[in-house]
């Protein structure tokens, strides 16, 4: 066969065996180049890793401990597994003929550990990078940082610490590149070929979990936590597009309840939701009324033991809620793209999106919802019985103390029923014996100030009260002796009328007063102003004795008695001449009994006595009580 | 003529010591009716708080028992309604308590605060009584520094009379003020003796009753015999373990 070129690869020549050889020499060597790569970045990267955690990380003092937590996250356990995986990709190197099968499997070997180990890295890089940033703004940081990592690693360049913390994740996204690069350079043919390809499909869907895994925690980062936002800022929060958003919302929202279109029906959540709404409503309601019942006690193991992990709890339900209620929004949002979907056959980049966010929040939930309800209801079954054991040991507390005391009592060895009845008997003399102690101490008499009013006096009163209004009735505080022939005699208790107070001489402490029958001057120190004061005062009666009168001295009456009683006996003061039949005379001092204490037209100045036997009527104010001394009537006009 | 003018009399007639034996008595008996006084309100407050309480604890596990929770979950259930019918007996235990309280130690109480409205009248009326008495004992002794004369012995006379009667009268209070006053005041002692062993009684039976009550509980559904330390561990590990999920937002 002659070419055209004249020009033949040195390899041409060679028969059609060897044909097939050359390509596999030339594949094999590339391969060979590629698993070199493979293990020399490997040494690389490792000795980087720990560059930046031992040499940079601990020349960092001025960092706090929580930044740097978070820049280098958990680089060491990275070390760890690259350390490892090293190890063995360097043994394979012996084994050359098996090499390339050899790293396959251990790619698949170490797969999950890998996942495991960059999620989280990978997870906290977005922080990382935001804390390079603050340090960037200070100029005097930054230098610091960047001397330290320039002694350590000189090509890391200007921008120091974020080509230093990104190193990581570029590894885990190149290890498919790789697995692809020897992939290709492998024969469909050869054994180890489809181990690569499984080694490098496993490692992609390591990177793309990681990914998800990120998105998801942004995803419930941004929406688990209660957004404190001013009106203000709620304002200016809406535009556009969230305003379209929300509308559009609500159209697929309406659409559903007026049943036009299927609503997903998701069963499985829906359960999860309700169980988990159940558990919050649990929590939050047995957190307030904890609360009223700690109220009215007071106890400081209940509070620690009880009180705040319930308050942790109910906090910790805050997260899921708002993300629940989140991936109802995304729901409908969601539910319109499907339907765009089925009508229109494509959707733009942002419904996708959007299509996206809901499936990976619903799988979230999904995927922890469970635990978390589980976990809730078993803390709240220990919380409960916390509390149950609390109140045992509250309650031997204040037995023990409680029976320390009884000890002490009498009674303690009676028992309750028995004691109970002493207890009541004991109790009732004790009220009989208060009750008499009561009454003794009623029985101290009332002193005789204000004098109950006669029956005609009463009435006397009354009308005095009618003339003269009330505010002009003054009682006698003690017996008046009238001196002048204007001067009146009067009894103590008795009621008068001032009618002025001065006499002609302009003698103020000589008063002019009307009795209902007279009217003359009386002095004024022994007048007290009246009042028409209820009749209850217990009437006692002098104890004195009256040894040079006439008159009758009735007992007095001991006992606090509410009612009055009707004086009878009573002692004619001023002498009386009857001037008619109805009348009947009788003498100063005299003792007569009044019958009726007005005259048959009711009129009170007139009383019916009986004198001796004879009856008639005299005037009422002639008359008063009789334990009133006869004295007086030294000085009366007779 | 000569107004006469409420004067004090010459001649001390109440004895300093038998006022004083009278002040020192009545003021012991006025300090006894303000801790009455005093005991009383406390003692309702005690009472009330005490209603609120168990309503309270009552209605923990009256809620819980109606959460739909305890359908789905078996042993949830069960401890929620051993919990309830515990709440439930102790509040009948605790209204009893109440009770006997009221009988034994409130109304009894009550009772005797009654009887010091009497006395403070009673001092009252003594006092005025001897107002009187001074007063009719100054215008006897001036009577009396006068010229006998005619009209100044009648007026002697007069006066003598007034006043006899009304000493008696103070006489008479005094005497009884001093004789009951001081049996009244030492009369608490027994009186009191009763209720209050009454109430550490009912204190004693509810007590035993709730430790009986929530040991039998914790025995079928606790693990006795925790720490503290050890419950707070549980709590933090729960905490943690709610925490670790990234639903559940950090604060």
């Amino acid at each position: 066969m002659t070419d055209s070129g004249g020009e033949e690869p040195p390899s041409r020549p060679e028969t059609p065996d060897r044909e097939g050889r050359v390509p596999e020499d030339k594949w094999l060597l590339h391969q060979r180049l590629a698993v070199r790569e493979l293990i020399d970045t490997e040494v690389s990267y490792l000795h980087l890793l720990q560059l930046c955690a031992k040499d940079i990380r601990s020349r960092l003092p001025q960092l706090p401990q929580g930044d740097l937590d978070v820049l280098f996250s958990n680089i060491d356990d990275i070390i760890e597994v690259n350390s490892r995986f090293l190890h063995d990709l360097q043994e394979t190197a012996s084994k050359e003929e098996e090499q390339v099968f050899l790293i396959g499997n251990l790619f698949l070997k170490f797969q999950e550990e890998l996942e495991r180990v960059y999620k989280v890295y990978c997870a906290t890089y977005d922080q990382a990078l935001l804390l390079v940033e603050t340090y960037r703004k200070e100029p005097e940081l930054q230098r610091e940082i960047q001397s330290v990592i320039e002694a350590a690693v000189p090509q890391a360049g200007p921008s120091g610490l974020s080509f230093l913390l990104v190193i990581p994740l570029q590894r885990i996204t190149k290890y498919p590149l790789l697995l692809q690069k020897i992939l290709e350079n492998t024969l469909p043919a050869d054994s180890a070929y489809p181990t690569i390809q499984r080694a490098a499909s496993a490692l992609q869907d390591v990177t793309t979990n990681i990914n998800e895994y990120k998105r998801r925690k942004e995803l419930a980062s941004k929406y688990n936590k209660v957004e404190q936002l001013t009106l203000r800022e709620r304002l200016a929060r809406i535009n556009t597009h969230t305003l379209s958003k929300k509308t559009t919302r609500l159209s697929q929202l309406l659409k559903q309840e007026a049943g036009l279109v299927p609503r997903t029906e998701d069963k499985e959540f829906d359960d999860l939701e309700e169980r988990f709404h159940l558990v919050s409503l649990c929590v939050t309601e047995l957190k307030s009324n904890v609360a009223a019942y700690l109220d009215n006690l007071e106890k400081q193991r209940l509070e620690g033991l009880v009180w705040k992990p319930l308050c942790n709890l109910a906090r910790a339900l805050v997260g899921p809620q708002n993300l629940i209620k989140k991936r109802l929004d995304k729901l409908l949002d969601f539910e319109r793209v499907e339907e765009k979907l089925l009508e229109v056959g494509s959707v733009t980049y942002e419904e996708e999106a959007a299509r996206h966010t809901y499936q990976a929040l619903n799988s979230l939930l999904v995927a922890e919802l469970p635990q978390f309800n589980q976990l809730a209801v078993q803390w709240l079954g220990q919380i409960l019985r916390t509390f149950m054991a609390l109140q045992r040991d509250l309650a031997q507390q204040v037995l023990q103390r409680a029976e320390g005391s009884l000890a002490q009592l009498p009674h303690s060895q009676v028992s309750e029923p028995a004691f109970k009845k002493l207890v009541e008997e004991t109790l009732g003399q004790n009220g009989n014996q208060l009750q008499s102690f009561q009454e003794n101490f009623g029985k101290v008499l009332p002193p005789p100030t204000i004098q109950p009013l006669l029956p005609g006096a009463e009435r006397q009163v009354e009308a005095l009260l009618s003339r003269h209004g009330p505010g002009k009735l003054y009682q006698v505080t003690s017996n008046i002796s009238g001196m002048g022939t204007m001067d009146l005699t009067l009894l103590r208790g008795q009621i008068v009328a001032l009618l002025q107070d001065k006499d002609t001489k302009g003698n103020s402490s000589r008063w002019l007063v009307d009795t209902g029958g007279h009217r003359g001057y009386v002095p004024a120190g022994r007048l007290e102003r009246y009042h028409v004061a209820p009749r209850e005062e217990g009437l006692g009666g002098y104890k004195g004795s009256c040894d040079d009168t006439q008159c009758l001295m009735p007992e007095p009456t001991p006992a606090p008695a509410s009612t009055l009683p009707t004086i009878t006996q009573v002692v004619a003061v001023y002498p009386f001449v009857a001037r008619s039949s109805h009348e009947v005379g009788v003498q100063a001092g005299q003792a007569v009994t009044i019958l009726e204490a007005h005259d048959k037209k009711g009129n009170p100045e007139w009383s019916l006595v009986d004198v001796n036997g004879q009856r008639g009527y005299v005037p009422s104010s002639f008359l008063a009580r009789p334990p009133s001394p006869a004295p007086w009537g030294w000085n009366l006009p007779s | 003529m000569i107004p006469f003018k409420i004067g004090q009399p010459k001649k001390q007639i109440v004895p300093k010591t038998v006022e004083r034996d009278f002040e020192r008595e009545y003021g012991k008996l006025q300090q006894l009716e303000e801790q009455t006084k005093r005991l009383q309100k406390d003692m309702k407050k005690s009472a009330d708080a005490d209603l609120a309480m168990s309503k309270s604890a009552v209605k923990i596990s009256l809620d819980l028992l109606s959460n739909p929770l305890c359908e789905q979950d078996q042993d949830f259930l069960n401890m929620v309604t051993a919990l309830d019918t515990a709440m439930k007996r102790m509040d009948a235990f605790n209204q009893e308590k109440v009770n006997q309280i009221q009988k034994t130690v409130i109304e009894p109480l009550k009772k005797f605060g009654s009887v010091f409205p009497s006395l403070n009248m009673a001092v009252k009326r003594r006092e005025q009584a001897l107002q009187d008495y001074r007063r009719l004992q100054a215008k006897v002794e001036k009577y009396e520094e006068k010229e006998k004369t005619g009209p100044v012995l009648a007026k002697l006379h007069q006066a003598r009379e007034e006043l006899r009667p009304v000493r008696d009268d103070f006489e008479a209070k005094n005497k009884q003020l001093l004789d009951e006053m001081p049996r009244f005041y030492s009369s608490r002692l027994d009186y009191f003796q009763p209720s209050f062993e009454s109430l550490i009684r009912a204190q004693v039976v509810y007590y035993s009753e709730m430790h009986k009550i929530f040991g039998d509980l914790t025995q079928q559904l606790d693990q006795p015999g925790h720490s503290d330390e050890q419950r707070e561990r549980e709590n933090e590990a729960k905490l943690s373990e709610l925490r670790a999920l990234s639903i559940v937002a950090d604060d």
